[in-house]
């Protein structure tokens, strides 16, 4: 569904480049996470493959078409969910689902079921601009559906609202992946594409650092500890023991065994440690 | 692609309904049009206006009632408030064996001198047929102040079309939308052109019902309204740059009140240069839409004419939109 080869840019149009020499593919039907801190070059890698910046160099291609060629006509399959929230204040919620369907050729979703899921139901006539800002990015959220895409490019899409939500956007989601959809979302937020993503990328100065499903990482790079805390004599102690050493295992043993455990976590390692451990850097 | 220019215009349309500041923009002009109607009697009206008794001679009321309005009083109270009116009404009143012109002092001279010449003629007992003088006609036919007036409205209009868009853009930016449009399949000439519409068909309406307002019936429509759309290019071209450059609306009416200079700077160059400087001002499009506007409002325009200065609009409009283009492009990417 992508396909991008070398692909590098500049805003300045010299060898200050935001995105260097990155590859690499999506096939049809996968959740691709696009992993990375703010001025990683996660929205410009974006912002290519949509076709809001200009092709400079190397090869893309998005949902069939070559990005270096202006072929409007493909937005017909693609849809774009923003992390700004863009709608027309001045326009009732239903007023803005139903001018973009227009704008499109192919058949659209009924406005009405959109708002639906989106939990916006019974606000349709209520003006944008009325709308909370969690309410609007909702809105934003269901537009870039009413083209039924088969790409969707989705941009940080829990970010800023409530966990309830947060939820709901995940289960939409989802949804979407199990019809076939094609979807490329960019976060800082590593707990958001551990649950949703086939894959990532860790993107850091402009350069992808690895590509890998959140599983083989975790496997690779996670520690395999056991963290327990146990009442002894009267204190109460607190250990982390490797589970695939054999003293630290038998040491495991020992203290069921013989103490009052308290608590005992196995503590695999997340997607933000593990990204630190690989670039050095936060996500921040 | 013309459906969805169309479904930008419409929800533009629906848009402007909901903001007291773009009904304001269309309500203006047609006020100007009513206001320069009513509260300017003089514009409208040239003719020598005189009062007199009812119990004056019938024959020489029906004489002034040839050349002159005649207004008739009861008593020479009345005729002296009349004249003391804010227009220019002249009161003749019979004395003795004559008359005597009774005027506030204030009053246009020529309009005087026209009472009192009129009247000399009757005592001479003087007739239209009596004179030996033919009367050529310039064809003109309409009041010349009035012409002008009704043009530096349409100019206003145009200006106030740009002023549409611009703020359409500016609300477009707030919104952060058009990000959103350029994920759509509308081409930027497309989201161009159908941004325009509204600015357009607001000015054209505007002018047309201001003209019909100010009693423009028999013009010819066809000349007045290429005119206004070929002059709308160059305002269209200001409107989408202000809007892109300005962050609120303030600052976009701001930008395009600017456009106001050359198009006072081009009206004052037409009207006051002598002829042998008129070429100075080629360079501006709104001379020229200014220039055949009056000759269309005057009844005097010819095609050919006409047409000259459409190409002349349009030429040095579209040249200044080429120069203009990436620009836009550039703010609307």
């Amino acid at each position: 569904m992508i396909s991008v080869k070398n692909l590098s840019y500049s805003y300045s149009n010299d060898e200050k480049l935001a995105v260097k020499n990155i590859s690499f593919e999506i096939s049809k039907g996968e959740t691709f996470g696009f992993l990375g801190p703010s001025g990683a070059g996660k929205s410009t890698t974006q912002g290519i493959l949509t076709g809001l910046l200009k092709h400079q160099m190397g090869d893309v291609m998005v949902a069939g078409y070559d990005m270096k060629k202006v072929q409007n006509e493909r937005f017909n399959k693609i849809g774009v969910s923003f992390e700004q929230s863009n709608v027309y204040s001045k326009l009732t919620a239903l007023e803005n689902l139903k001018y973009y369907a227009d704008l499109f050729d192919g058949p659209t979703r009924d406005p009405h079921e959109l708002l639906k899921i989106v939990g916006l139901d019974g606000r349709e006539n209520d003006r944008a601009g009325e709308f909370s800002k969690g309410m609007k990015h909702r809105l934003t959220f269901a537009r870039s559906m009413i083209n039924n895409p088969e790409l969707w490019f989705l941009d940080e899409p829990t970010t800023g609202l409530d966990p309830a939500i947060a939820a709901t956007i995940k289960d939409i989601i989802r949804a979407e992946k199990a019809k076939g959809t094609t979807s490329f979302l960019t976060t800082h937020n590593m707990y958001i594409a551990d649950e949703l993503c086939d894959r990532v990328a860790f993107i850091i100065d402009g350069e992808i650092k690895l590509i890998d499903t959140p599983k083989s990482l975790k496997q690779k790079y996670g520690k395999k500890l056991v963290e327990v805390e146990y009442v002894k004599e009267g204190q109460l102690y607190k250990e982390t023991l490797k589970t695939v050493e054999d003293a630290d295992r038998q040491k495991i043993a020992d203290i069921v065994k013989s103490y009052d455990i308290q608590t005992m976590h196995s503590k695999e390692a997340t997607l933000e440690e593990i990204f630190i451990q690989v670039t050095g850097r936060e996500l921040i | 692609m013309m459906k969805k220019i169309i479904r930008i215009f419409r929800k533009d349309a629906t848009i402007a309904t909901r903001d007291a500041m773009l009904i304001y923009i269309i309500v203006i002009p047609i006020l100007l049009a009513i206001g320069i109607l009513f509260f300017a009697p003089g514009v409208t009206d040239s003719a020598v206006k005189v009062a007199m008794f009812e119990s004056d001679a019938p024959a020489h009321i029906e004489y002034m009632e040839n050349y002159v309005q005649v207004e008739q009083f009861d008593s020479m109270k009345e005729i002296e408030r009349r004249v003391g009116k804010r227009d220019d009404v002249v009161g003749i009143v019979p004395v003795n064996e004559g008359y005597e012109i009774i005027v506030e002092g204030n009053e246009d001279q020529s309009a005087i001198e026209s009472a009192e010449v009129l009247n000399t003629l009757f005592e001479l007992g003087a007739t239209r047929e009596n004179t030996t003088a033919e009367i050529l006609d310039f064809g003109k036919t309409v009041p010349p102040l009035k012409t002008k007036l009704v043009n530096m409205l349409i100019l206003m209009v145009i200006m106030l079309a740009g002023m549409i868009i611009s703020l359409g853009i500016v609300e477009e930016k707030s919104d952060n939308t058009i990000s959103a449009m350029n994920v759509t399949p509308v081409s930027q000439n497309g989201f161009i052109i159908g941004k325009s519409l509204l600015g357009g068909f607001v000015a054209l309406g505007s002018i047309v019902v201001a003209l019909l307002i100010m009693g423009y019936f028999d013009i010819n429509w066809l000349m007045i309204l290429l005119v206004g759309l070929t002059s709308m290019i160059l305002t269209f071209v200001i409107g989408f740059i202000q809007g892109l450059g300005s962050d609120d609306v303030i600052e976009a009416a701001a930008g395009v009140k600017m456009t106001m200079l050359p198009i006072a700077g081009s009206i004052a160059g037409y009207e006051l240069l002598a002829d042998k400087w008129q070429w100075t001002m080629y360079w501006s499009p709104f001379y020229w839409a200014y220039k055949a506007n009056d000759l269309i409002l005057s009844k005097a325009a010819d095609w050919g004419t006409v047409l000259i200065c459409i190409a002349a609009v349009t030429g040095l409009s579209m040249a200044i939109y080429f120069i203009s283009i990436p620009k836009i492009r550039k703010g609307l990417s």
